[in-house]
């Protein structure tokens, strides 16, 4: 399998790890795209960019936070009790009181700060949008804890296994290798415990026999890493914890459900009639100021559902700056897709993390975030609405 | 979307300057809050210090992302300052520590330095990080201070400081190279993998260091992938290192990405040891890493559990004072930074030049953090450094280097 390996110019194509590395850009793509989601649909009936978004996801990953703790997870109860279970049913609650909490703070921002601006010039009102981030995130420096920036127990994710889809699997002998290594690393790892007795692997009292058992153990554990390394280089397929799955179905249900809502409720279709033309849609009998406050709980919903999961599986610092950097690549993303089409947020979320993700493969990790924005100007460039958005020239 | 950009960033810098203004009010408290504790009456610092008073000024990060580090360094400033002035001052003249807050930003740190030096102060200390601590010193050589770094580690700080400025800690040049020696030797580790914070000069220098080193030993650098502090997604940068097949991966970055990438090295089924600098130390480490850090060693400037004396003193004093122990190596160095300050104040005098000729002259001062020597080293004291292993309950000493048994 070593032909899998093609260099260019520079740049390494290891084709072996190619599956993995388009399913780890899906993962972060879903993230991105279900912020994406709450930029765009606001836009699609305000034209406004709700700058404080990125703002709402991190106060949902406090909210995910503070809930875990209420079930024993905080890492004094943890100290106490070290083997607190979690269930399916605690995560549920989690993503439940975090998408109600968003869905609460998106429709206050909208009523305190958004409204009373919506007759005035459209940059007044973007000012607002910038003012409503910065309060929110000096505010959680006052209020939140961030000194140091928690993050979840990992006690919480009782998902944890890996699954391992081999699409080539390393040659036998590899692998009937790897398991013999392991068995004897593990085995000299024992030994050299038991002579050790509690003391340091470093302790100055160590007899020149025990030494040499150390480094015994020492080097069968590198061989068993490189064994590790060999079946990885040989073998194409992909590695994938349950928890991540579960994220990934997550998001695609709630996109499906948020189409169904968008589609098929008269809710939705008050929502697509003020998005497109607000005047006219208020003439017709729709209360416009219902829709708005819907879209904002909608799109709020989908940002704590998106750092619930993004806290819990992957055990992110929750600090008040955290929804900036990831706000911004969701914007990106919608206008990518084509700012206020909703296809377009997750089609453009998607491909951010897909492109983020082959920038890495190819060896350029130093240049991650630089290429999704050469993209953005890029489609811009050629297709000034974005991907699925209208032609329309929108001035922002 | 050109007019959204530009709409923008104006008024971003329009928002952050007003606020850079408030927070500019903010330390005045902070002032007032600290020389409360020396049992003065309150002075702003634009009140110059009569007879019977030394101001040293402190700048700290004690709101934005580098708190954890700067309100410990605070705290343990105003201990020594405490303990100095129980003890009758210097000569009867009371020690009044001025404190400027530099929201975890050079610029602001440059302010706060400002505002100090233009204040009666005889000398600066601080910061915790290295980019901020060079804005600072380029205030101090100019208003002539010396300054004394609390938690930089970034060889560049002290070189052409016109013998001003020093520091407490040991610099990345021996950290890394420390624990690329704990790696290849103690651990026995021959391939090893980087991942490294391209938005911390701190991380880009360690990484550095220890690759140089590591080679220089005989070991191999398989990789090295880079992130963003912030970012929150690591996998593809894993993906690429397991497929390198390292038998140890060092992250030189801050313990808030370290744990979630810790996390999901595991994921994806990659075992090997995880090793890391200064960084890596918080409390939080073992909450954002989970198991998955548990056994991974990095370079600290003390220990909590060592039975020194200065160590035993300072712990107890800080349990009297704040209750518990310091949650970052920052108290114990916040502590040594104003203490070295004061002793040099001790023996120079109060004439700025003269404190910096006492600093250069330093030999053998005790500090939390271990015997400081500045003679002769161009402000880099030469310094151990342990190596800990991460536990279930905090930190567990593995071995220490001394300075010069690293480089042989």
């Amino acid at each position: 399998m070593e032909n899998l390996l093609y260099v260019w110019a520079g740049l390494e194509f290891n084709f072996s790890t190619l599956p993995q590395q388009l399913v780890n850009g899906l993962i972060t793509g879903a993230i991105y795209a279900l912020i994406a989601l709450g930029y765009t649909m606001v836009y699609g009936v305000l034209r406004l960019i709700n700058f404080a978004h990125g703002e709402v996801f991190m106060l949902g990953g406090y909210v995910a936070l503070f809930v875990s703790w209420g079930f024993g997870f905080s890492p004094e109860a943890l100290q106490k009790n070290p083997d607190a279970q979690s269930s399916a049913l605690i995560l549920v609650i989690m993503i439940l009181v975090a998408m109600a909490a968003c869905a609460l703070i998106g429709a206050i921002i909208e009523y305190f700060a958004y409204r009373p601006m919506r007759n005035q010039s459209r940059i007044a009102a973007l000012i607002t949008a910038i003012g409503v981030s910065l309060f929110l995130q000096y505010a959680g420096q006052i209020f939140l804890p961030n000194s140091p920036p928690p993050s979840i127990a990992q006690q919480v994710n009782p998902y944890q296994e890996n699954l391992k889809f081999d699409l080539i699997s390393a040659p036998k002998e590899t692998r009937d290798a790897y398991t013999a290594a392991k068995t004897e690393s593990d085995n000299l790892k024992q030994q050299f415990e038991t002579a050790l007795n509690g003391r340091s692997q470093f302790d100055d009292t160590l007899t020149d026999a025990e030494k040499a058992l150390g480094t015994q153990a020492q080097e069968a554990q590198n061989k068993v890493s490189a064994l590790e390394g060999e079946i990885a280089q040989k073998s194409v397929g992909v590695t994938i914890t349950v928890g991540k799955l579960i994220m990934l179905v997550t998001v695609i249900v709630l996109m499906l459900i948020l189409r169904f809502l968008v589609m098929a409720t008269p809710a939705g279709r008050a929502m697509r009639a003020v998005s497109h033309d607000f005047e006219s849609a208020s003439l017709m009998g729709i209360n416009v100021n219902k829709v708005i406050t819907f879209t904002f709980m909608l799109g709020s919903a989908l940002a704590g559902a998106g750092a619930m999961m993004l806290v819990t599986f992957e055990g992110t610092a929750i600090h008040p700056f955290f929804g900036l950097q990831l706000g911004v690549k969701a914007f990106v993303a919608a206008v990518l897709g084509g700012i206020g089409n909703i296809p377009g947020a997750v089609l453009g979320g998607f491909l951010m993390g897909l492109a983020e993700t082959l920038v890495v493969w190819a060896g350029y990790s130093n240049y991650k975030d630089a290429v999704a924005f050469v993209i953005l100007i890029v489609v811009l460039l050629l297709k000034p609405g974005g991907i699925l958005g209208s032609s329309k020239v929108e001035k922002v | 979307m050109k007019k959204l950009g530009f709409w923008n960033a104006g008024l971003i810098v329009l928002a952050l300057g007003s606020l850079a203004l408030m927070a500019g009010c903010k330390p005045k408290d902070g002032g007032g809050e600290s020389t409360g504790s020396t049992g003065s009456s309150s002075s702003t610092s634009g009140e110059t210090a009569s007879g019977d008073k030394i101001n040293i000024g402190l700048i700290a990060s004690i709101n934005g992302d580098l708190r954890p580090w700067g309100s410990d360094c605070r705290d343990g400033a105003m201990l020594a300052v405490e303990e100095i002035n129980a003890a009758g001052g210097i000569d009867g003249k009371m020690i009044n520590l001025i404190v400027e807050d530099s929201n975890s930003k050079p610029e602001d740190g440059k302010t706060a330095a400002q505002k100090l030096a233009s204040s009666d102060v005889v000398g600066l200390v601080g910061e915790v990080a290295s980019g901020i601590t060079m804005q600072i010193k380029s205030v101090a050589l100019e208003a002539g201070l010396p300054l004394v770094a609390v938690g930089a580690t970034n060889p560049d700080i002290t070189k052409n400081s016109d013998g001003k400025v020093f520091r407490v800690c040991y610099t990345d040049d021996f950290q890394g190279p420390v624990m690329a020696k704990f790696a290849f030797q103690a651990l026995g580790k021959k391939r090893a993998a980087i991942m490294t914070d391209n938005k911390q000069p701190y991380s880009q220098e360690l990484s550095k260091k220890f690759m140089a080193f590591f080679k220089s030993l005989g070991g191999e650098i398989v990789t090295e992938e880079f992130y963003e502090s912030g970012q929150n997604q690591f996998t593809g940068q894993i993906t690429n290192i397991k497929s390198k097949a390292p038998d140890v991966i060092f992250l030189s970055g801050y313990f808030t990405e370290v744990g979630p990438i810790a996390r999901q090295i595991r994921q994806q089924g990659l075992n090997v040891p995880l090793l890391g600098g200064d960084g890596w130390d918080s409390k939080e480490l073992v909450t954002s890493g989970g198991d998955a850090i548990i056994g991974g060693y990095f370079c600290n400037h003390y220990n909590n559990k060592e039975d020194r004396p200065e160590v035993q003193n300072f712990l107890t004093k800080w349990n009297e004072k704040y209750g518990g122990e310091p949650a970052t190596t920052m108290g114990a160095l916040g502590y040594d930074a104003v203490m070295l300050m004061i002793d040099g104040i001790k023996r120079g005098g109060t004439d700025k030049a003269k404190i910096a000729e006492a600093l250069n002259n330093t030999e053998g001062f005790a500090g939390v953090s271990g015997v400081i020597n500045l003679k002769d080293h161009n402000g880099d004291p030469p310094k151990r450094a342990l190596v800990v292993e991460v536990t279930q309950d905090g930190q567990k000493f593995a071995k220490a280097y001394e300075p010069d048994e690293v480089f042989n």
